[in-house]
């Protein structure tokens, strides 16, 4: 169901000091469902009819209808009473991915609370669950990314119609939390003018991993892999292999190196970059306007290489 | 959840289950053709759930619908009557249930099952029905609870099932509300031609020899009096029903008044007043003591002191009245007198020659009918339940041939006998006697109480009742009439009283009868009977004298609304989790410290706190470093006690920082 309200005057719930958002009496909202108008027809005709046949039995029990009518609309209002909501945990995605975020459902309650949908206010498809006497439940919502930079949660909607499905309750949920959506990385085919390797001075040190570059004797702590067993098989003493490698390449990612691309588009070709040379084991560096990264390789400098990329240019980086 | 998604298995068998016991009560009512059918579709929709490959197409369904509207149209053309409407409804149920895939469909199964529900009342109002219904209230209400949740309740719905029942249980006050400060509409809204052919027992507007002795055997109630004083002694309840006047010797029939004008007599005893409950049946007259005064607004006192009222058959009506038992009736006009002096043609020689020999013994008619009534007395004529059959001059061969009658042989043979000596007489059938019963403090008066007896127009007196049944057997008058049927079957024997002490076994059963009539008596006033009037009454014994239907449906608004607010509170009551006692003075605690400025962190353990209390206000170290201890002593240590609680409530009460 959606119904929209003038934005003025909604009533929405907002997270506390404790980041959780709890449904308030007065924040929440109610109306009957199309079976509940129908449910209405039925009394009415059921009411119409006993007074006709002068049959105080049938008046009985459209009244008791009527009861268990206006008893389901507490009941629905109260299974979104004191339900509360935490932002759980988010992982960054590229744009236009689908985000991901974890809403925990908490019912501090000793009643179960079924059927409680919860959905983005401007998408369609809600999640379900029914979450057990004083726990908890943990709802994964999807949208898809459309610009790059910080993305806070957008405004939620619980709803409930349980128990009887004759009234739909729902409540505005306004999470604080953000996830961060890093640029679309760029094509392949996107080449920087400028050749951007640069050997590192001081390589080959021994502590690479790919040419053997000799061997030294033993000390506490080396690895047993790259113990000389053979050597030591001959009975001649205790020695460590040694391999290169470590001079390889050092990259470098540079806003200047993509003077034909607007900013988007650069920051794009940048993201690919970083995404290359993660996957290529290299170490590398990122040079921005108005930021520089120093060279390093891993997970670590991808983060915080994607990281200066999604909020480039936003105010608050 | 919404109305696309597919429904569980469990969850449609359920419902075809209930559905089949919602319907059930009709059974009794229903052709068997279309008890067939419906369960056949039942049966069907049972199978198709069970091998669960296939499912009913379009074609299919429509062929199902088309057999069942053939079949419902040549069972009941036309739809008359209400049992077609059932039938019709029976089948819609079961073919609703047949195509029944998503929760919109199940939702228009289940408000189907509730309309069935109220049908079953139209045709039967016992106790027993109404607890059936109520728990199918709350099985269809737990399939709607059910329907609504995502996943399905473990254990056999029995989670939704209570849940339902509680809801219910919740709604029985506002239904109670709505029930007794609804605007009650009097009278239909339009006329729906119920049949009112159904055989109910009870006097009929005529009498033939044996009718009276018939409806004696029926243990069914006529009606039930409240009197608002006490109740006239047993010889004094004559129950004013039909006034017989014309006769052709076999039968006895009313007499048409064309206009009505206001009727009335002189009377010094004291007004009776008292309320009659009555029990459902064809007629239109209503039932009061000798002779009534003041009615109901519906009923109309006919000069003969019938009383005539509209719109009363075949439902329990309740009305008020008020009577005097002695009383003068005034002259007679000649209509009257025409009409008590007219005789059929089959009165024989021995007749005339009965009454030629009374009248030349007396003058007065007063002393006439003492001497006929003294003749009853001395021949030996028989009260039976049994009377021999008679031919088509019953008058008199009862007289002179058989001797064995009861009340309407009596007050027939007596009527037509003054009637033969001139004096105006008329037979009057209605109720005689009634037993009290102590557990409601009122008069229950069965079939078996009718009666019929005579009245003869005197100069002294004007109309007077004479009953010749009370010159044969006076116990038929003075005490309850409580005979045992099967001792008094045989034939043409009189009947034997019972002398009042009984085994004690039939005295328990008699207490417990008493005490079952006392519930239905109840239940019939307050929930059958319950009406307009009735409404009125119980406003102006609350206090609120005459409320309109405006200020009642305030009034009603009102009261709900305060129920919904209370039900509210409880709810919430119930359902928050309660901290324990001694969380709660432990909060107390860091309430009062906050509100000095230092706060608890939500990471922060009670010892941290202590510790930080301390840090800056040294001065409350020992009673911050008591509360602490007791309160880890009580949450994490193995010392607990309710001396220690008290202890910690103490400290803490008086903490002051």
């Amino acid at each position: 169901m959606n119904i929209s309200l003038p934005e003025r005057f909604i009533r929405r719930c907002r997270s506390n000091e404790r980041d959780e958002a709890v449904i308030g009496t007065r924040q929440i909202y109610i109306i009957p469902t199309r079976y509940g108008f129908a449910f209405a027809f039925v009394l009415l005709l059921m009411w119409i009819g006993s007074i006709n046949y002068a049959n105080n039995l049938g008046l009985l029990l459209t009244f008791l209808l009527a009861g268990v009518g206006l008893i389901a609309m507490l009941h629905t209002w109260r299974n979104l009473l004191g339900l509360t909501f935490r932002l759980g945990h988010s992982n960054p995605v590229f744009k236009s991915e689908q985000a991901c975020f974890e809403i925990q459902l908490i019912n501090p309650r000793r009643d179960e609370r079924p059927a409680i949908g919860i959905r983005f206010k401007k998408t369609d498809n809600a999640v379900y669950c029914d979450i057990p006497p004083d726990s908890e439940q943990l709802a994964k919502l999807y949208l898809t990314t459309e610009r790059r930079g910080r993305l806070p949660v957008p405004g939620l909607q619980v709803s409930t119609i349980y128990p009887l499905g004759l009234f739909y309750a729902w409540s505005y949920i306004e999470l604080s939390g953000e996830t961060l959506v890093y640029p679309a990385p760029g094509s392949k085919q996107i080449k920087a003018e400028i050749p951007s390797y640069q050997l590192n001075q001081q390589g080959d040190k021994g502590v690479g991993a790919d040419d053997f570059v000799g061997l030294r004797s033993y000390r506490a702590g080396d690895s047993p892999k790259q113990i000389d067993w053979k050597a030591h098989a001959r009975e001649q003493g205790l020695h460590t292999k040694q391999f290169g490698g470590d001079r390889a390449d050092l990259c470098w990612l540079e806003w200047d190196h993509y003077p034909h691309l607007d900013r988007e588009a650069r920051l794009s070709a940048l993201c690919r970059g970083v995404l290359d040379a993660v996957e290529q084991q290299q170490a590398f560096g990122l040079r921005l306007p108005n930021q520089t990264i120093k060279p390093a390789r891993g997970e670590t400098q991808r983060q915080l290489a994607l990281r200066a990329l999604a909020l480039f240019g936003e105010t608050a980086a | 959840m919404n109305s696309t998604t597919q429904l569980s298995r469990p969850l449609l068998y359920s419902l075809t289950l209930i559905t089949a016991l919602v319907v059930a009560p009709h059974f009794q009512r229903l052709n068997a053709v279309i008890i067939l059918a419906f369960l056949a579709v039942l049966g069907l929709r049972w199978g198709t759930l069970y091998f669960s490959g296939w499912k009913p197409g379009k074609l299919v369904l429509f062929t199902i619908t088309l057999m069942a509207a053939i079949l419902i149209f040549t069972t009941y053309p036309l739809l008359m009557g209400l049992e077609a409407k059932v039938a019709l409804l029976s089948l819609m149920l079961g073919l609703k249930l047949m195509e029944c895939r998503s929760q919109r469909d199940l939702i228009v199964v289940l408000f189907l099952g509730y309309f069935t529900l109220i049908t079953h009342f139209l045709f039967d109002q016992e106790m027993l029905l109404v607890g059936y219904v109520f728990i199918m209230v709350i099985t269809l209400t737990a399939l709607l609870v059910e329907a609504s949740r995502t996943s399905p309740s473990e254990g056999w719905h029995f989670k939704s099932l209570r849940y339902s029942g509680a809801m219910i249980v919740q709604a029985i006050p506002i239904m109670l509300l709505l029930f007794f400060l609804f605007p009650r509409i009097s009278g239909p809204l339009w006329n729906l031609g119920v049949d009112n052919s159904t055989g109910r027992t009870g006097l009929s507007d005529s009498i033939t020899p044996g009718d009276i002795s018939n409806l004696i055997r029926s243990r069914a109630v006529a009606f039930r009096v409240d009197f608002d004083e006490t109740a006239p002694p047993p010889q004094q309840r004559y129950w004013r029903g039909p006034v017989l006047w014309n006769t052709d010797g076999y039968r006895w029939t009313r007499t048409r008044y064309l206009q009505t004008e206001p009727v009335s007599y002189r009377s010094d005893a004291p007004p009776i007043s008292y309320q009659v409950t009555l029990e459902p049946s064809p007629n239109d007259w209503l039932y009061a003591l000798d002779l009534p005064e003041t009615l109901p607004s519906e009923a109309t006192l006919l000069p003969d002191f019938q009383i005539k009222a509209k719109n009363i058959r075949n439902r329990r009506h309740r009305y008020a009245v008020t009577s005097r038992l002695s009383y003068h009736t005034g002259s007679l006009n000649e209509r009257e007198r025409g009409l008590g002096l007219q005789l059929p043609d089959n009165i024989t020689p021995r007749m005339r020659d009965l009454v030629r020999q009374w009248r030349s013994q007396n003058t007065s008619d007063l002393a006439l009918v003492n001497q006929s009534l003294r003749y009853f007395r001395s021949e030996p004529y028989y009260y039976t339940l049994t009377p021999p059959l008679l031919g088509n001059n019953p008058v008199d061969q009862f007289l002179f041939d058989s001797r064995r009658g009861f009340c309407e042989h009596y007050a027939t043979s007596f009527t037509s006998l003054m009637r033969i000596a001139g004096i105006p007489a008329r037979v009057v059938t209605g109720y005689q006697g009634g037993e009290l019963n102590p557990l409601g403090n009122y008069l229950i008066v069965r079939q078996s109480d009718a009666h019929a007896w005579s009245e003869v127009w005197l100069e002294e007196s004007g109309w007077t009742r004479v009953d010749p049944t009370a010159a044969v057997a006076p116990e038929r008058i003075e005490q309850t009439f409580d005979f045992d049927l099967e001792e008094n079957s045989i034939l043409g024997i009189p009947v034997i009283f019972s002398t009042g002490n009984s085994g004690l076994l039939k005295d328990l059963t008699h207490q417990f009868r008493l005490g079952i009539d006392a519930a239905n008596a109840s239940w019939h006033r307050w929930v059958l009977g319950y009406s307009k009037e009735q409404q009125q009454k119980l406003m102006q014994q609350l206090g609120l004298g005459n409320l309109n239907a405006m200020k009642l449906a305030i009034a009603m608004i009102l009261a709900i609304a305060v129920m919904i607010l209370l039900l509210l509170y409880l709810l919430r009551l119930r359902s928050e989790v309660k901290p324990d006692p001694v969380l709660k003075d432990y909060l107390t605690f860091c309430r009062r410290l906050s509100g000095k400025g230092i706060q608890r962190f939500p990471h922060e353990g009670p010892d941290d706190y202590s510790h930080r209390i301390i840090r800056k206000r040294p001065d409350l170290r020992q009673s911050v470093n008591a509360i602490t201890q007791h309160y880890i002593r009580l949450r994490y240590g193995q010392s607990d006690s309710p001396q220690l609680r008290r202890t910690f409530h103490r400290l803490v009460r008086q903490f002051r920082a």
